[in-house]
């Protein structure tokens, strides 16, 4: 029974993964640019919902949709202040764009964890749970009722967020711009504000992941680091800028962990995926479901 | 032609420029006899050196790693593990530092170089994030968390103080001698344009892996000498606000300049060491700066200095006319 006790936890830990890749994805989607701040997002999540928890006494419930909207809130503002020269013309201010991206989330990130070390504090806090039941057998297997209820939300956003994207009028208006930013302008697709739900959508989504997670692992100043650079993996792995192999590049990341956390090394299961990433980079650098693009 | 002989000149104005102010180190110890501060310019080589081989790599080939600190680790570790395990003596673990640090970053850059794009970014955050697990993990071979303690070189504070010095000169005429080489010249072109340098027939993931490599080998060597000063190396050095600290040093004094990581580093660290004893704001205040100077001065202090420079050149030669 092993055997199926890690592959639901690996499952469980994958969609916690899932929401921070998603939106990863989608951001290099639209900007082709890395969001080095991605941890910061899931970090003021779990801030979010914790202190809204603790110190207002909300229901985690309602705390959980606060969080969401001030990752929002958050995501709005980055990407009005700092994303918006890599595509407004600015360019004759010398500004080389992956560079520019690449300084500008960096240092946000450093900047956020900071503000929050000084004015919350670098203790960590442990976030409410969701629900108050320690255990719930399904069948064989054992979970706490907050991983279960926080795992079936994690589940219903992801899935709603997939369906956004590939139904909505939102959503065929990000793939769009995705595709051919200029061919979307051309067919009366405002770029901007397109990049501007994005953003907001992306950090919400780790957001939420960090609220979910924050009972689990207690929010401190760079709680977000670690979920982060798994993102960065599973992006590699499932194909730059793809979806839904953010998706399944995360359980797939989540299952592999956990089985490596038994059977091969438990002290270097966070190795595992820095292997995996040279491994795909070698052998398949457009990823699980990436294209392989062709330059002119 | 012309383009190219305002470079070299330009780069000479910088080399000199690097040279004045580690001169201007070097004099300092005669009237700063304070040996906390004099610490602290040791370890403000030791950023500024990290800072060379990141603007290296970043600021003249263009390729972003986010693990310069990394590698500086790696290098304390390897002279730190070869007096810990094998009692080598002396000054024997600096060059195996730089050795293996410069393999290292040779194998990653191998792997990583035939892509384009955010890839070398990604790899190296992650690797920097992975081999500080690794380190602090390894506790019977490293002692994990507790660091290590590393056997001390030389008795006084100013020995390491004008040891450092001279290895940091070394460095920056070394970096200087290569960009002045024709290797410079393909580094740039790479940075500049990549399809375009491939077209003219250099061959990008070799000069890539060239420069990352040479970078990672300054940032080992850094990392023994401070190893050997601190008597002590944890896996706090390959934190990744260590790696933001370096990046803020190149940002704020200048990327793709000679002087801007040696000015940067010294006035970044000296001014979080004062801040930090005023309540420690220091890194809010460097990544509100780094912001600032990535948005509006690409070129940070020094392009801000050469402009008004510049500027003031151009009013005197004016002014006869009127």
């Amino acid at each position: 029974m092993l055997t199926l006790d890690l592959l639901i936890n690996g499952l469980i830990i994958g969609v916690f993964y899932a929401l921070m890749a998603i939106g990863l994805s989608l951001i290099f989607g639209i900007l082709k640019v890395v969001n080095f701040a991605h941890g910061e997002f899931y970090m003021v999540g779990a801030y979010a919902y914790t202190l809204a928890a603790l110190a207002l006494n909300l229901s985690p419930w309602l705390a959980l949709p606060l969080a969401f909207v001030v990752g929002m809130l958050v995501g709005l503002m980055v990407e009005r202040t700092l994303m918006r020269p890599l595509y407004a013309g600015y360019g004759s201010w010398g500004l080389r764009r992956d560079e520019y991206a690449v300084i500008v989330t960096f240092a946000l990130s450093i900047l956020l964890i900071n503000l929050v070390d000084k004015f919350i504090g670098p203790y960590g806090f442990r976030g409410p749970a969701l629900v108050g039941i320690p255990r719930i057998y399904l069948g064989p297997v054992i979970v706490s009722g907050h991983r279960l209820f926080a795992t079936i939300a994690a589940t219903v956003v992801i899935i709603a967020t997939l369906l956004i994207v590939r139904y909505s009028y939102w959503g065929r208006q990000i793939r769009a711009v995705a595709q051919n930013r200029l061919g979307a302008s051309l067919a009366g697709i405002d770029p901007a504000k397109v990049s501007a739900i994005v953003f907001a959508l992306a950090a919400g989504l780790a957001a939420m992941s960090g609220a979910l997670l924050a009972n689990i692992f207690n929010p401190t100043p760079d709680v977000g680091a670690f979920p982060a650079a798994k993102s960065y993996v599973i992006v590699v792995l499932g194909g730059m800028g793809s979806v839904p192999g953010a998706a399944m590049g995360s359980l797939v990341l989540g299952v592999l962990e956990s089985f490596g956390g038994v059977y091969v090394s438990y002290q270097y299961r966070d190795a595992f995926g820095l292997v995996l990433l040279i491994l795909v980079l070698l052998f398949r650098p457009q990823g699980l479901l990436g294209e392989k693009s062709r330059e002119v | 032609m012309q383009m190219l002989a305002d470079t070299r000149g330009r780069m000479r104005a910088e080399l000199w420029a690097s040279l004045v102010i580690l001169a201007g180190v070097a004099i300092l110890p005669t009237v700063m006899t304070n040996d906390y501060w004099r610490g602290v310019i040791v370890v403000s080589m030791y950023f500024a050196m990290l800072s060379i081989g990141w603007n290296l790599l970043a600021g003249y080939t263009g390729q972003f790693s986010l693990a310069p600190a990394t590698f500086g680790m790696i290098g304390g570790y390897t002279t730190g593990l070869l007096a810990y395990h094998l009692n080598a003596t002396g000054l024997s673990g600096i060059p195996a530092a730089l050795i293996v640090a410069g393999m290292i970053g040779f194998i990653l850059a191998r792997i990583v170089m035939r892509l384009r794009g955010p890839y070398l970014a990604l790899t190296t955050l992650s690797f920097a994030e992975i081999m500080r697990l690794v380190i602090g993990n390894s506790i019977d071979f490293t002692r994990g968390d507790l660091g290590l303690n590393v056997p001390s070189l030389f008795e006084s504070r100013l020995i390491y103080y004008y040891a450092m010095l001279v290895v940091l000169a070394l460095i920056q005429l070394g970096i200087y001698a290569l960009l002045s080489s024709p290797a410079g010249l393909y580094l740039r072109a790479i940075r500049d344009d990549e399809v375009a340098a491939a077209g003219r027939g250099i061959m990008i993931v070799h000069w890539k892996t060239y420069a990352f490599t040479i970078s990672a080998a300054i940032s080992g060597l850094a990392g023994a000498l401070y190893g050997h000063f601190a008597q002590l190396v944890s896996p706090e050095m390959g934190l990744i606000s260590q790696s933001g600290l370096i990046i803020s040093m190149v940002v704020i004094g200048g990327l793709g300049t000679l002087v801007g990581p040696i000015g940067g580093a010294f006035l970044v660290y000296v001014a979080s060491e004062l801040l930090r004893e005023a309540g420690g704001y220091q890194l809010i205040i460097f990544a509100l700066l780094v912001i600032v100077f990535a948005r509006f001065f690409r070129e940070g202090l020094w392009g801000l200095l050469s402009a008004g420079h510049e500027r003031l050149m151009a009013r005197r030669a004016a002014a006869p006319a009127e």
